[in-house]
């Protein structure tokens, strides 16, 4: 896998992602800036850090399982493994359009 | 795993308490108590406690059950007990109801309910103050928002024990000059603690947190609202050590009384400028309707404070008009308004919560109709008004057809929320995904859905 196809597969979780939508904004998690980091090693091995709008939300871990479930279905993936973090916390500056 | 951070048992809670408001303004519309009874009449006591714990008790012990973890970022610590607290308040509730209709005369129970049911409450308020606490102990030192709810549990506790020396004495199972005296000046401080600090206290609390979350505002714990915490917490204090010179016979509780509510003005009016600066601060352009809802509840509680702070208007009739307005303005409408959000926002979380990612999912707001619910907050903050002002002239035909129209806009938002649980609204497309569970009405969620 060269870094060409990392950088096409690492595109092409970021577009699957945008299926997910933070349930409160009603917008995309990739759009409001909840997924920080995709990590696409050798092998398909692929490791996404995200966050959450609010620290320990209700929705938390449907937001995780969810990016999990998404990243899996992206061919190309052979592993997959989310991080959640709050270094450095969410602020709405974050977002690529306003909600 | 997923959903652990649902609590199991807030929906039951809020079931119980819906039930409650309805009732309780139900008795009135009937002609039950105050104004058709004295103000300190059973009958009176009967609607009051009705709406105190039915409603706003049961309504914010569920509230707070989901959403103390989002203020610490913890999970709650014996959830298992929510279910068991529910059931003695419940319990409890229904004893001293009874016990205050057998001092009415009205039928033939035996007076042993009150002391009973003040017993039970205690428990179960304590059961879940204890909950709370051994959560909150956890997350120590404390953000600003959940310190505003250890103070309203330090008031829960206290005007629950207030409450049940109340049942021991007015029921005749104890005898004592103490709790006589308690009994005779202490009502006023015992529903300052319950619904000041108590339920006002935790729901301002909750509310920096949900005002930031719901308008994408920058959190931000200004001096102000530290201003806010620290005259709330000393205004509960100081009402607590007037309850010690009520039952020690000194002199000076009314003082301290008025200077407990001097503070609180204070505390709501710093709350207030926090609001509004959050409110400047917002990402999202449009407010949603439950931040508006509540918007005109905030202000109802400053002009309620306000009035309760001119000693000409804390008797007779005006000060039952005030207490009222502050209780369905200012509590019972912040509850409704944000019940109309929470109730949508838990819905969806049980239903697609588990397929989010694996299928198109409907936001929370297309769980909700606005342009409905907006009629029925304008019917039932009106409403609010027209009974108020009917109490202060004391007419009450037209506060029996105020209450009455309370009573529909209620009736209708709480079809709005059965609306959201069904998922009703909810585009036909996206309504029922491959894997969707569709939530209970109010039963609690399984097992392995919710807390432990």
């Amino acid at each position: 896998m060269n870094e060409m196809d990392k950088t096409t597969l690492s595109e092409d979780i970021r577009t699957a992602l945008r299926m997910v939508i933070d349930p409160e904004i009603g917008k995309n998690i990739v759009d409001l800036g909840l997924v920080y980091d995709i990590a696409v090693e050798e092998g398909g091995v692929v490791s996404v850090t995200m966050t959450t709008t609010t620290r320990f939300c209700p929705a938390t871990d449907f937001l995780k399982e969810a990016v999990q479930a998404c990243v899996w279905y992206v061919p190309g993936v052979e592993y997959a493994e989310v991080r959640l973090t709050y270094e450095p916390p969410w602020t709405p500056d974050m977002m690529l359009d306003v909600a | 795993m997923p959903g652990a951070t649902l609590s199991r048992w807030t929906m039951s809670y809020f079931a119980a308490a819906c039930l409650m408001l309805v009732a309780g303004q139900g008795l009135m519309v009937a002609g039950y108590g105050y104004p058709f009874a004295d103000i300190s009449a059973p009958e009176t006591l009967v609607v009051v406690h009705l709406i105190a714990i039915g409603w706003l008790s049961l309504l914010m012990a569920g509230a707070l059950l989901q959403f103390v973890p989002v203020l610490i970022a913890r999970p709650v610590i014996g959830g298992r007990f929510a279910m068991p607290a529910l059931l003695l308040l419940l319990g409890g509730l229904g004893c001293l109801l009874g016990g205050f209709v057998a001092l009415s005369g009205a039928l033939d129970l035996p007076l042993a309910l009150l002391p009973i049911g003040g017993v039970m409450l205690l428990a179960g308020f304590g059961l879940f103050a204890g909950i709370l606490a051994v959560t909150l102990l956890s997350a120590r030192p404390l953000p600003l928002p959940a310190r505003f709810v250890a103070t309203g549990l330090a008031a829960l506790v206290g005007a629950a024990l207030i409450g049940s020396a109340f049942t021991a004495t007015l029921s005749g199972f104890t005898e004592s000059p103490l709790l006589d005296r308690l009994v005779a000046d202490g009502v006023a401080l015992h529903a300052a603690l319950g619904l000041g600090g108590w339920l006002s206290a935790t729901a301002v609390g909750v509310s920096y947190r949900l005002f930031s979350m719901f308008l994408l505002a920058p959190e931000v714990e200004r001096s102000t609202s530290r201003a806010a915490w620290w005259g709330a917490s000393v205004a509960v204090g100081l009402v607590v050590v007037a309850v010690v010179f009520v039952l020690s016979g000194i002199f000076g509780a009314a003082l301290l009384f008025a200077a407990a509510l001097l503070l609180t003005l204070m505390a709501v009016m710093l709350y207030g400028a926090d609001v509004l600066h959050i409110y400047r601060g917002r990402k999202r352009k449009q407010a949603e309707l439950n931040i508006r809802a509540s918007f005109a509840a905030l202000g109802l509680c400053a002009l309620s404070i306000l009035l309760l702070n001119v000693p000409s208007l804390r008797s007779g009739n005006m000060v039952a008009a005030v207490v009222y307005l502050f209780v369905f303005g200012w509590l019972t409408g912040l509850g409704l308004a944000q019940l109309y959000k929470i109730v949508a926002f838990l819905t969806w979380l049980e239903a697609y919560g588990p397929v989010l990612g694996r299928a198109p999912v409907p936001r929370v707001q297309d769980l909700v109709d606005e342009r409905h619910a907006l009629i029925l907050f304008r019917l039932y903050y009106g409403a609010v008004g027209i009974a108020v002002l009917s109490l202060a002239a004391g007419t009450t035909g037209f506060f029996r057809m105020a209450v009455a129209g309370q009573l529909l806009s209620t009736l209708c938002l709480i079809r709005e929320f059965i609306r959201a649980r069904r998922l009703s609204i909810v585009p036909a497309a996206l309504r029922a995904p491959a894997g969707m569970v569709r939530p209970r009405l109010f039963l609690p969620l399984s097992a392995f859905q919710g807390d432990k």
